[in-house]
């Protein structure tokens, strides 16, 4: 993880009406850092790790990804899209395709692989995840964590070197947020950089590099997980810690 | 003992009985039986039977001009709906002042004005049938457009999101996530029009096309006999308009298997 900048963000701001959703935020990822942002609703996390990937659009300042102005003509913008895999909260698969349709028609569309190409892709990758036997369903026959680690491997397909998690776990059940931190755990150990916007600390303590703790559209305070949860050095992160934590 | 048991066999199957009555689709068994008898006391009568003969000939046009306008209307449809969320400012705003003017304008008007002004400048004013067709898909064409918007604007934006989150362009996430969605979606509101079209296809009559309504005029005039030709003619449409229906209906149900 002591590679080269692959995410770099340099005074990114970003309005919504009056709110100032993000406040000149920089902040740079590692090649292979597993990086990741907390802070209270409303603090501009999930707004800034959507800027990564031009899902929002910055009033001023610039990103760059591997090498890329993000910010820029059009032009790029997919080829920068498919270095970089997202999860969404809700998951966002195709309810009309199948699982392995899911994974695959990226896979055809965008990299120009064959179809037996990216059905082989898909079954590596759902052996992976841990449920090859779900390949012909579709996502609606899926439980909230198999429908979220079809959505990690239909990301993983487009091999990208990026992967951002927008509040992966949060709209799971309890018992199955494990299953889906597993798969990002194994992720993490593999060297794949991440971005991660979640709370889970057990994910943080096992996995994260680094932590970032937003709020009010800047970012307050970083270090490593350790160094954030054992000695939070502002008033801010203290609160919010001791919310989180109870 | 035992006769308790009796009992609430008894009931239990009662109660089934009533509930298969409550699927039994009423309506049609009325309609059904309605329109049999009708039938019946009509080729019983041969004035209704004259009329009748006469007329299928109309049916054959309406059908065919419905058809064919329906799905020249689909593609206009399809095309300005996209026009409309598009985010390309001149293509949205052709799409827009389509869109409005023609669903502000009566569709006869468009009619007339399609056989008696575009007609003749295209030199097709021999073919009424053309200048009908022309008429109806462009006036429908504009209803399918807000069809098709309103399906698309239904799609969760996460769909699109993820979609462009792969790398595909807008045009792909459009062709193989908003839109297989968006159609599923706004299928039953496209198969009413279609039945709305049908019988606005009798506007056409005014274009001396001799479809259903205008061999029904033709009829009348001839056998004075005002009554039963108009039974006659309504019998038919309601016969077409029932059988889309049910279409639409099944098209509903299939389209509705396996969606969240």
């Amino acid at each position: 993880m002591d590679g080269d900048e692959i995410i770099t963000i340099e005074h990114v701001s970003k309005q919504y009406g009056k709110l100032r959703a993000l406040d000149d935020v920089s902040l740079g990822v590692r090649r292979g850092e597993v990086m990741m942002i907390i802070g209270p609703s409303g603090s501009g996390k999930s707004t800034l790790l959507r800027c990564i990937n031009h899902l929002e659009v910055p009033d001023s300042g610039h990103v760059v990804v591997d090498g890329v102005e993000v910010n820029e003509e059009r032009g790029n913008i997919n080829a920068v899209r498919a270095e970089v895999g997202m999860v969404f909260q809700r998951f966002e698969l195709f309810p009309h395709l199948s699982v392995l349709d899911n994974i695959c028609l990226a896979q055809q569309q965008v990299r120009q692989r064959s179809r037996r190409e990216s059905e082989a892709v898909a079954k590596d990758l759902l052996d992976k995840v841990g449920i090859p036997e779900k390949i012909t369903a579709y996502p609606a026959q899926l439980s909230g964590g198999q429908q979220q680690r079809v959505a990690i491997a239909r990301a993983l397909a487009m091999q990208p070197k990026v992967m951002l998690f927008d509040e992966p776990t949060s709209a799971l059940d309890p018992e199955m947020i494990k299953e889906v931190l597993d798969v990002m755990v194994d992720l993490a150990a593999e060297g794949m950089t991440m971005v991660v916007v979640s709370h889970e600390m057990g994910f943080a303590r096992n996995a994260a590099h680094r932590v970032v703790f937003m709020a009010d559209g800047k970012i307050v305070e970083q270090g490593p997980p350790e160094d954030l949860f054992g000695a939070p050095q502002h008033e801010r992160t203290k609160l919010f810690l001791s919310r989180i934590l109870h | 003992m035992a006769g308790t048991r009796s009992d609430v066999q008894l009931t239990r199957r009662r109660m089934a009985w009533s509930r298969h009555l409550d699927t039994v689709p009423w309506w049609l068994v009325i309609v059904l039986a309605a329109g049999a008898l009708v039938l019946f006391s009509m080729l019983s009568n041969e004035r209704y039977v004259n009329a009748l003969s006469y007329l299928i000939r109309g049916v054959r046009l309406t059908v065919f001009i419905s058809v064919v306008s329906y799905l020249v209307a689909l593609v206009l449809g399809l095309i300005a709906g996209l026009g409309r969320v598009s985010r390309n400012k001149l293509i949205n705003t052709i799409a827009t002042l389509y869109v409005e003017v023609v669903r502000g304008v009566p569709l006869l008007v468009i009619i007339i004005y399609a056989h008696y002004v575009v007609a003749p400048f295209l030199g097709t004013n021999r073919q009424p049938v053309f200048s009908g067709i022309m008429a109806l898909s462009f006036g429908y064409g504009a209803y399918l457009a807000e069809v098709f918007r309103a399906g698309i604007e239904s799609i969760e934006r996460g769909q699109g999101e993820a979609a462009r989150s792969l790398g595909m362009s807008y045009r792909q996430s459009m062709r193989y996530i908003i839109l297989p969605q968006a159609i599923r979606r706004v299928l039953p509101p496209l198969g009413n029009d279609f039945v709305a079209m049908l019988k606005d296809s009798s506007l056409v009559s005014a274009i001396a096309i001799s479809e259903l309504t205008k061999l029904g005029q033709i009829e009348a005039a001839r056998t004075f006999d005002t009554f039963r030709t108009y039974n006659a003619v309504a019998f038919l449409y309601l016969t077409l308009t029932l059988i889309l229906s049910l279409g639409v209906r099944y098209l509903e149900r299939i389209s509705s298997v396996g969606r969240r």
